[in-house]
């Protein structure tokens, strides 16, 4: 027999049979969703990890302390790593501050400093306007880059019941509201008594475009001035500050010996009590591809037990057609049906189960990581998840329904014939 | 000589071994028309089995249009019976969730005949057995003179040599029987070779030649 008349020949019998072909492909259907979702989830959390580390840079190395470091550290520091290294301090508070624009005053946000090399890693910004450079370094600019949310929300809100609210003068506007209403590329605000000029605008990714782990992407706003001019705005610096000192090897050999000399630099500096503690990022990728693998695991073996209850599912109910459909089978075989025939019969109607669970299982899949998993917006579904699944469902109906289907091709025909 | 059979032996092993088939050997020309007949048990639709390669023997020699049967494997009897043989059940064995059009061409299906080609013949035969106002109804619309027709037409779907019967009038009306057995002489008219066991004599009479069994043999 053809495959079409076979898929017509199941199709036939599962529609004859609605609610015991529901009930077989239900179970299929909870084993593909249980697939499904953590496929979908963890093949996402992947991409996450890949690109992040791509975007990251090769031998980077984080160091934080809670002491300034200067120019002159800097160069010190830079001498005793590795050629062609890319090193960047940036000071920062975790407070929000607050600026001044146009009388208003704006809030919500933390700051930091920066040098140019900041770009180097981990830059998932769209840049409106210029970076900060080395003469901001040298000649401490008062220059400010802004981050900039899209956000259509405070946009109106911003409009309707902040900026035109003359009975509250004094309320404080939060710097998203202001960044997605007010385009300040080359505006002035006052920040620290000081009047700074924006001279780029950081726009964030969509987070399905960040490329960054969610782990590593700033989600509060911030505003950053040159490394040197953050030190001189200060009146001194504060308990809560800290430096981030971000290395960038180019080479996974040398992290090593670039972290043994960040850490002699900075106990040289600071004395024995410094301890810094470099994070590896490579390490950190390790630790969350291990993580991925140990969630994956799990998540399979529930999919795997969902499986097999689905499979003896399409088993149990095989073996029903099978016993009612013995006389059928000896007719089939009467009018010259080969033991393969009625193999492939049984098998391809099985095969037909599965594929209607696998898609009802996706469809259960794909709304549970709608509401379910963290973060969905950056979700994305992909192709191969599909069909793995499908192949998943395909695979299971097979093997489960061999065994029925082999001994309904085993009957001999004058006994199915028999068969009342 | 489309069937040839010496001395064949089929034994039922139960508490009691009880021989179905005892030495039976019988010759068929090409277009004859016969009848098998004999008490309930006596081997007859033991014989025709063996004859439709549904059932081996346990001894004796089988030759189907000249072709000796004995080493044949499952598959290739499948495929003797497909291409040679066409079936007639006393309870008609149609598909009840097909068509009358689809249980017709279903034959056709285990065979290489082109997709296109195979609801146009099943047509044909229909027509031809004089359901052509019935293609898509289900066997469960029919009466049973209707079913047997579909039966028939479904037996001659792959242009078979040899049509076995087994009581293909058992379970109709005697007009219904009257028109099938009409059917099957025009059949065996136009060359069809037949064999039909049945119960009644006046049926077996028409034929052209009536073999009797008693207790596995032909008396």
């Amino acid at each position: 027999m053809k495959l079409p008349d076979l898929i017509s020949t199941g199709w036939t019998e599962i529609r004859s049979h609605k609610m015991r072909s529901f009930l077989s492909f239900f179970a299929i259907a909870i084993g593909i969703a249980t697939f499904f979702y953590t496929l979908s989830v963890l093949s996402q959390r992947y991409r996450d990890i890949h690109r992040s580390a791509v975007i990251s840079g090769i031998g980077r190395i984080d160091v934080t302390t809670e002491h300034p470091l200067d120019m002159t550290q800097y160069n010190t520091l830079k001498e005793m790593l590795p050629e062609h290294t890319s090193l960047s301090f940036a000071p920062r508070s975790f407070y929000y501050e607050q600026f001044t624009y146009k009388n208003k005053k704006v809030g919500g946000f933390s700051y930091g400093g920066i040098m140019p090399t900041w770009k180097d890693s981990s830059f998932a910004y769209r840049l409106e306007g210029r970076f900060i450079n080395w003469q901001d370094i040298a000649n401490k600019n008062r220059v400010v880059l802004l981050t900039v949310y899209p956000n259509e929300k405070e946009k109106r809100e911003l409009e309707e019941y902040v900026w035109n609210d003359e009975n509250e003068p004094e309320k404080t506007i939060k710097m998203t509201e202001l960044t997605s209403h007010v385009n300040l590329l080359n505006q002035q605000i006052i920040f620290n008594n000081e009047t700074f000029t924006v001279i780029g605008l950081l726009h964030s990714l969509e987070a399905k475009k960040d490329p960054r782990f969610r782990q590593d992407r700033e989600w509060s706003p911030r505003i950053y001035i040159p490394y040197t001019t953050f030190y001189d705005v200060q009146p001194g610096w504060r308990e809560e500050f800290t430096t981030a000192i971000r290395i960038i090897t180019g080479n996974e050999s040398t992290t090593r010996m670039a972290a043994s000399a960040v850490t002699s630099f900075l106990r040289s500096q600071f004395g024995i009590d410094e301890k810094p503690q470099p994070e590896f990022f490579r390490e950190k990728i390790k630790e969350r591809i291990k993580d991925a693998r140990a969630d994956l695991n799990k998540m399979l073996f529930l999919g795997l037990i969902a499986m097999i209850a689905g499979g003896i599912g399409i088993m149990n109910v095989t073996m029903a057609v099978i016993f009612s459909r013995t006389k059928e089978i000896g007719v089939r075989r009467a009018l010259g049906a080969t033991r393969g025939d009625i193999l492939a019969q049984f098998l391809v109607e099985a095969m037909l189960l599965g594929l209607c669970g696998s898609l009802a299982g996706m469809l259960l899949g794909y709304l549970a990581v709608l509401h379910m998993a963290a973060d969905t917006s950056q979700m994305t579904f992909s192709w191969w998840v599909v069909a793995l699944s499908i192949l998943i469902a395909l695979v299971t109906s097979f093997l489960f329904a061999l065994y029925p289907a082999w001994q309904a091709s085993k009957l001999r025909p004058v006994d199915a014939l028999k068969y009342e | 000589m489309v069937v040839k059979c010496s001395n064949l032996v089929k034994i039922y092993h139960a508490a009691e071994d009880f021989r179905a088939l005892d030495e039976v050997s019988v010759h068929i020309k090409q277009g004859e028309f016969v009848s098998i007949m004999g008490p309930s048990g006596c081997g007859k639709s033991t014989l025709l089995n063996t004859l439709g390669l549904l059932d081996e023997p346990d001894r004796g020699e089988y030759f189907l249009n000249g072709i000796p049967t004995a080493k044949m494997t499952d598959n290739d009897r499948s495929k003797t019976r497909r291409e040679n043989i066409g079936f007639i059940f006393q309870s008609f064995n149609l598909m009840p969730k097909l068509s009358v059009l689809e249980n017709i061409a279903l034959p056709m299906r285990y065979t290489d005949t082109p997709r296109r080609d195979i609801l146009p013949r099943a047509r044909e035969l229909a027509v031809r057995v004089g359901l052509e106002s019935k293609l898509n109804n289900t066997p469960l619309q029919l009466s049973g003179g209707q079913c047997q027709r579909v039966a028939c037409a479904r037996a001659l779907a792959n242009r078979p040599a040899l049509i076995l019967a087994d009581e293909p009038t058992g379970n109709l009306d005697s007009k219904a029987s009257r028109d099938i057995l009409g059917l099957l002489q025009e059949l065996n008219q136009n060359g069809m070779t037949i064999i039909m066991v049945t119960h009644d004599p006046k049926i077996a009479e028409s034929t052209h030649r009536i073999i009797r069994m008693k207790d596995g043999k032909i008396i």
